[in-house]
C-alpha cells in the first residue's frame, strides 16, 4: 500500500516525533509507515485521516 | 514543531555510549572469565554464554538508547525491552555462572523468581506497545515457532533413525533461543527496527 504521510507530514513541518505523539504510537511505526514496511491498522488509518483531516482514501491507495 | 527532520544521536553521545559499551563488556568478560574454567566449556554451556552476552549487550544498548532518546509514547516501552532482555540474560548466564555465588537450590528459587518478573515486564511491554511492535511480537512468536518445531522434529526423528542423540535440554534450550534471536532480528528488520 502506498501512502502520502510523509509528504503531509513536511507539508506541516512536523517532526515524525511529533506526528508519532499525535497518533499516540512510537517513532519507528512513523517511519515505518512513510517508508512502506508496515500498514496502519484500520483504526490507526482513521486517525491519520482524522489527524490531516482527510478522507482515508486521498492519503492511502493501493499498489 | 520547527523542523521536519528528527535529531540524530550527536558523535560524543555515539562515542561515549560505544566506550561505555566496550568497558561494560570487558568487565563482564574478566568477571566471568576469570570465575569461570573456559577451557572445559561445553558446547550448550558456550552457546549459551554467547546468547547471555547479546542479550545483556543488547539491553544495555536498549537502556542507553532508553536514556537518550527517551519518548512519551509508548510509555516505558524501551526501557521495559531493556529489562526484559537483561533479565534474559540473566537466567541464560545464571544455571552457568551462578554455581560460584551461591547453592544450586538458591540459583534455582532465583531464577524462578527472575522469570515471573520477566513475564510481569514482558505483560506490561504487550500492553504498553503500540500496534507496529505488537505485530514484531507476533510475527518473532510465530517465525520462532515455526523453526523451533522443524529443528526439534528433524532432531528428533535424527534421534528415532539412531544418527544422533545426547543433546541436553540445556543444549536445546540454547538453540531455542538461538532461533529466537535469529527469528527476532529478521521480524524487527523486516519494520526497520534495527
Amino acid at each position: 500500500m502506498n501512502n502520502r504521510l510523509k509528504v503531509l507530514r513536511a507539508e506541516r513541518d512536523w517532526s515524525q516525533a511529533h506526528l508519532a505523539e499525535l497518533l499516540g504510537v512510537s517513532r519507528q511505526t512513523v517511519n515505518a509507515l512513510e517508508t512502506g514496511r508496515y500498514d496502519p491498522s484500520l483504526p490507526l488509518a482513521f486517525k491519520i485521516a482524522r489527524i490531516f483531516e482527510q478522507p482515508i482514501e486521498s492519503i492511502f491507495s493501493e499498489d | 514543531m520547527s523542523s521536519v527532520e528528527d535529531p540524530k544521536m550527536s558523535w560524543p553521545v555515539r562515542i561515549g555510549g560505544l566506550l561505555f559499551l566496550g568497558l561494560a563488556g570487558a568487565g563482564v568478560g574478566y568477571l566471568v572469565g576469570g570465575r569461570m574454567e573456559v577451557e572445559d566449556l561445553r558446547w550448550d554451556d558456550a552457546l549459551g554464554l554467547v546468547i547471555a552476552a547479546m542479550l545483556l549487550a543488547t539491553g544495555a544498548i536498549m537502556a542507553g538508547m532508553a536514556a537518550v532518546r527517551s519518548t512519551t509514547v509508548p510509555p516505558g516501552c524501551g526501557w521495559l525491552q531493556a529489562v526484559v532482555m537483561l533479565i534474559a540474560g540473566v537466567l541464560m548466564i545464571a544455571p552457568i555462572w551462578g554455581v560460584h555465588l551461591a547453592s544450586p537450590d538458591l540459583v534455582f528459587v532465583g531464577l524462578v523468581v527472575l522469570s515471573v518478573v520477566q513475564s510481569v515486564a514482558n505483560l506490561m511491554l504487550w500492553r504498553r506497545a503500540d500496534e507496529m511492535l505488537r505485530r514484531v511480537m507476533v510475527e518473532t512468536s510465530a517465525l520462532a515457532f515455526w523453526a523451533s518445531q522443524m529443528a526439534l522434529f528433524l532432531y528428533a526423528a535424527a534421534e528415532r533413525l539412531g544418527l544422533t542423540g545426547g543433546v541436553s535440554a540445556w543444549g536445546m534450550m540454547g538453540v531455542l533461543m538461538t532461533i529466537y534471536l535469529l527469528a527476532s532480528t529478521v521480524a524487527s528488520m523486516r519494520r526497520g527496527l534495527h
